[in-house]
C-alpha cells in the first residue's frame, strides 16, 4: 500500500514556562533544571501550595497587549506570528492562499469568568465586558481574524489532546487539498477556576512533579501556546523552504472507559497509536523515540508505560511536562513542536522530575539526555473522557 | 465521498425524536413555546425553552446516569436516539464520535463556580468540574453506547455545527472510521439568559421568531440537542440522502456556492445582529427556526429539517408568528415539484458562514426509511 503523502512542516513557533520563543524552549528542555513556583497572577486558599509553570510576567505583557482578547487567544496569535516567521510566510501572502487555522484549547473555550460571576451572583448588574472578550477569543477565530485568513477555521476542544488533534486535523486538511497552508496547534492559560478544579480532582503535585517517577504524585499545571505550520511537500519545494519536520500520520481513539481515569489496559491509545503506525508499514523499525504524554499522575504514567512497553519495547521515551507543566490545550502541540527538534537535533533530553524507577512499570523514561537512531517519532496525549492522540513525525530533510 | 445520513435523533424544546419535529413540519406547527426562568434567579433573564430528558432512563441503568449533568444527558438521548433511528441500536465500536457545542456545559460550569464561591477553593467539587469540561458529552456518548472510534469536540459558538460535520465527513473520506456520530448540543442557564437579554435591549416583545424582519430582537432561547449517524455512501441501503458537501469562508472574501435546484434554509434566528445574507434570487429561501428556537447549534436542526425535505421531496410551510398566514417566500408546497437538494446556510455577525449541501437518494424514499426503535 503507498503511503499517504508527507505533510511538511515549515514552520514552528512556541511560547511556555520554558522560554518566550521555540529555540528558547528547545534549549530550557536540554539545559536547565524546571522552577515551578506557586501562582503569581491569582491566589487560592488550599492547606498545600501546588506549584505551577508560568509564562513570565514580562513576556506575557509584551503579547498581551489587548485588552479585548484573552491570554490563551493572545498565546496562540503570538505562536502562530512565530511560525509565520519562521515558514517565510507574510501576512499579505498568506492571504492569498486558501489558510486553515485549527486550535486546540480548553480553557480558551470555557465561559467562566469568576468576578463576572461573583456580581452576578449578587444581584448587581455585572459589566459585560468579560462576556464580550470571551465572545472575541475563540483561539482560531482570533488567528485568523489577526491575519486576515478566510480557509476553514476550527477550534478543537477535546481535552489535554486538543492541540495533538489540531494538528492531526490540519494534516488531513493538507492531505484532502481543503487548504493550502495550516496554522495548527494549541493554547491555554493558567486559570484560578482550572487550578482549583484539579486540585478537586486531587491530581496535582505539591512538588515539582515527577512523571514516570516511582513517587510520583500528580501533575503541575502550565501554560503556554505552540503553533506549527502546515503545507503539502510540493508547495514546500516550490517555496524551497527547508522543512522543520513532516507530519506522517495521526490517530484518535476514545477509551470509553471513564471520565477521569484511563483505561487501564491503555485499549484506546493502543488503537489511536495502532492507525497512526498503520498510515505507513514500515515505521516501527524507524521510530527513535516516543514523547509521551507523561503528565506524572499515577494513572496516566502506568497506561502509557504499560502500552509503550507492548507496542514499542525498547524504544525510549520521555516527558517534557517536568520542563513545562501541563498545558492542557496546548499540551499536545507543544510536545509535537518539541519532538520534531529532537528530531532535528538527534538528541532526545532526559525527564525532568524522573529519578527513581518505578518497580510496579514495565518501562522507564530517558534520565538523562541520549542521542538517537532512527528518523520517526511519536507523540502521545491522553485526555479527560478516555480520549488519545497520537502523531507521527518526521525529521526534516528528505521528506521519504 | 458523499456521506449518507442513516439516523437522526433530536431532543428540543419542541419534543423529542425526529419523528416529533416531522409532525410538527407535517402539521406547521406549533411553535416552540418558552416557559419564565425558574425561580431564585437573580437577575432574570430571558424565557427558554427546556427539554426534557427523563425516558434516557429507559435506556441506561439510573446508576450509570448518576453523576451525568443535563448537558450531557440531552447529547446522550439525541446519539442514541440517532442509532435508534438507523436501525443500529448497538452501533459499531469503531464508530467516531464528533460534537459540536457553542457554550458548552453552562450550568455545570457554574455550578462548579457556586462550589468555590460558597464553600472556599478546597470546596470545589471535583464531580461538577470533570462534567464542565467541553468533551464531557462526547465522553459519555462513546461510554454509553460503545463508539470507541475517533472522538473530537468542537467550540466556535454559532459556526460549531458545520465544524463537527466537516469533521465527520473528513473521517469518513479517510477511512478513519466505518460511521461517524456527529451532532450538536447547547443548554440554556440562568448566566447565559441574563446576558441575552443584556445584549438585546431592543426586545420585542409582542412578537417572536421573524427572521426576515431585520432589526429587532425576537429570538427565542431554546436549549437541545441533534445527531446524525453518518456512513460512506456506498453502504446503507436505506437513509434520508446524503452530505453533498460541508463548505466554510469568510463573507465578503469568499462567496456560499448554492446549487441552482436547491432549497436554502437560512437559520437566521431572530437575533437582532443575526446577519442576513445577500441570497440569489431564484433560490426558495426558508426559515424553520420558530420549531426549535435559538441556540448556537440551531444548524443542526435545520441539518436535520433538510434532511426530512429531502427524503420526502418536498417543503412544508411555516405559519406566520402573527397569525395562520401561510408564508415560505409565496411558494404553495404541495404544488411544486420534487425537491432534490437542499442547503443549510449560517452566517454569524463577523461574516464567516457555513454551508452544508443535501441531496436527496432516488433509492430513499418515504418508504425505505429505517424503522428503528423510534421510542420517544
Amino acid at each position: 500500500m503507498k503511503a499517504p503523502a508527507p505533510v511538511a512542516v515549515t514552520g514552528m513557533g512556541c511560547i511556555c514556562a520554558a522560554g518566550k520563543d521555540f529555540p528558547t524552549c528547545v534549549q530550557t528542555l536540554f539545559s536547565k533544571d524546571p522552577d515551578p513556583k506557586p501562582p503569581s497572577r491569582f491566589t487560592a486558599r488550599h492547606p498545600e501550595t501546588h506549584p505551577v509553570f508560568e509564562i513570565e510576567a514580562s513576556i506575557l505583557t509584551h503579547l498581551h497587549s489587548r485588552e479585548d482578547l484573552s491570554i490563551t487567544a493572545a498565546l496562540g496569535v503570538a505562536a502562530a506570528r512565530q511560525a509565520l516567521e519562521d515558514a517565510g510566510w507574510d501576512p499579505e501572502a498568506l492571504s492569498r492562499v486558501r489558510t486553515g487555522v485549527c486550535m486546540g484549547t480548553t480553557v480558551g473555550s470555557t465561559m467562566n469568568d469568576e468576578a463576572f460571576y461573583r456580581t452576578y451572583r449578587s444581584g448587581t448588574l455585572p459589566d459585560l465586558f468579560p462576556v464580550r472578550r470571551f465572545l472575541s477569543s475563540n483561539p482560531a477565530e482570533a488567528v485568523a481574524r489577526t491575519f486576515d485568513l478566510s480557509g476553514p477555521c476550527l477550534t478543537l476542544s477535546n481535552a489535554c489532546c486538543s492541540g495533538a488533534d489540531a494538528i492531526g486535523t490540519a494534516m488531513s486538511w493538507i492531505r484532502g487539498g481543503i487548504c493550502d497552508v495550516a496554522i495548527a496547534g494549541g493554547a491555554d492559560e493558567l486559570s484560578r477556576v482550572t487550578y482549583n478544579g484539579f486540585i478537586a480532582l486531587m491530581i496535582t503535585d505539591t512538588r515539582p512533579c515527577r512523571p514516570f517517577d516511582r513517587d510520583r504524585n500528580g501533575l503541575n499545571l502550565g501554560e503556554g501556546a505552540a503553533v506549527m505550520i502546515l503545507e503539502p511537500e510540493t508547495s514546500r519545494r516550490v517555496r524551497k523552504r527547508a522543512p522543520r519536520a513532516f507530519v506522517l500520520g495521526y490517530g484518535s481513539a476514545a477509551d470509553g472507559y471513564h471520565l477521569t481515569a484511563p483505561d487501564p489496559d491503555g485499549a484506546g491509545l493502543r488503537r489511536a497509536a495502532g492507525h497512526t503506525l498503520s498510515a505507513d508499514g514500515k515505521t516501527l523499525s524507524r521510530i527513535a523515540f516516543v514523547a509521551a504524554h507523561g503528565t506524572g499522575t499515577k494513572d496516566n504514567d502506568a497506561v502509557e508505560a504499560r502500552v509503550l512497553d507492548a507496542l514499542l519495547p525498547g524504544i525510549p521515551f520521555f516527558s517534557t511536562k517536568g520542563h513545562t507543566g501541563h498545558t492542557l490545550g496546548a499540551a499536545g502541540a507543544i510536545q509535537a513542536v518539541l519532538a520534531a527538534a529532537c528530531l532535528n537535533r538527534g538528541t532526545i533530553p532526559g525527564s525532568a522530575g524522573f529519578f527513581t524507577p518505578d518497580p510496579q512499570l514495565p518501562a522507564h523514561p530517558t534520565r538523562h539526555p541520549q542521542k538517537i537512531r532512527g528518523d520517526l517519532a511519536l507523540s502521545e496525549s491522553l485526555g479527560f473522557g478516555g480520549a488519545n492522540a497520537v502523531l507521527l513525525l518526521k525529521r526534516g530533510g528528505d521528506s521519504s | 465521498m458523499k456521506a449518507v445520513i442513516r439516523g437522526i435523533g433530536v431532543v428540543g424544546g419542541f419534543g423529542t425524536g425526529i419523528s416529533t419535529l416531522e409532525k410538527i413540519l407535517m402539521d406547521h406547527g406549533p411553535f416552540i413555546e418558552s416557559f419564565a426562568v425558574p425561580d431564585g434567579q437573580p437577575l432574570g433573564g430571558e424565557p427558554y425553552a427546556p427539554v426534557d430528558t427523563r425516558n434516557l432512563k429507559e435506556r441506561f441503568s439510573p446508576r450509570s446516569l448518576r453523576r451525568m449533568d443535563h448537558l450531557s444527558r440531552t447529547a446522550l438521548l439525541a446519539a442514541a436516539l440517532a442509532l435508534e433511528d438507523a436501525a443500529d441500536p448497538g452501533g459499531n465500536a469503531d464508530t467516531g464520535v464528533a460534537v459540536a457545542s457553542g457554550y458548552g456545559a453552562v450550568r455545570t460550569t457554574f455550578a462548579f463556580l457556586d462550589t468555590i464561591l460558597e464553600a472556599g477553593d478546597a470546596g470545589a467539587s471535583p464531580t461538577l468540574f470533570s462534567n464542565s469540561v467541553l468533551n464531557a458529552p462526547a465522553a459519555h456518548i462513546s461510554m454509553h453506547l460503545g463508539a470507541r472510534g475517533p472522538n473530537l469536540t468542537v467550540s466556535r459558538f454559532e459556526m460549531s455545527f458545520s465544524d463537527a460535520l466537516s469533521i465527520a465527513v473528513q473521517w469518513l473520506e479517510e477511512g478513519r472510521a466505518p460511521s461517524v456520530l456527529v451532532g450538536g448540543v447547547d443548554e440554556w442557564c440562568p448566566v447565559l439568559g441574563h446576558c441575552h437579554h443584556r445584549f438585546s435591549k431592543t426586545r420585542d416583545a409582542a412578537a417572536f421568531l421573524s427572521p426576515f424582519c431585520t432589526g429587532l430582537e425576537r429570538a427565542r432561547i431554546a436549549e437541545g440537542a441533534v445527531f446524525f449517524l453518518l456512513s460512506p455512501e456506498m453502504e446503507p441501503a436505506s437513509g434520508y440522502g446524503v452530505v453533498e458537501s460541508v463548505e466554510s469562508g469568510r463573507l465578503p472574501r469568499d462567496t456560499p456556492t448554492f446549487p441552482k435546484d436547491a432549497v436554502i434554509l437560512t437559520g437566521i434566528d431572530s437575533h437582532r445582529d443575526s446577519a442576513r445574507p445577500r441570497l440569489p434570487g431564484d433560490h426558495r429561501v426558508v426559515d424553520y427556526t420558530g420549531y426549535y428556537g435559538t441556540l448556537p447549534v440551531g444548524m443542526g436542526f435545520d441539518m436535520a429539517i433538510a434532511s426530512v425535505i429531502v427524503r420526502r421531496g418536498r417543503l412544508f410551510s411555516v405559519p406566520d408568528s402573527t397569525g395562520g398566514e401561510t408564508v415560505v417566500d409565496g411558494f404553495q408546497t404541495e404544488k411544486a415539484p420534487k425537491i432534490r437538494r437542499a442547503c443549510c446556510l449560517n452566517i454569524t455577525p463577523s461574516g464567516a458562514y457555513g454551508l452544508i449541501t443535501l441531496a436527496s437518494r432516488p433509492d430513499f424514499s418515504e418508504n425505505s426509511r429505517p424503522q428503528g426503535l423510534m421510542k420517544s
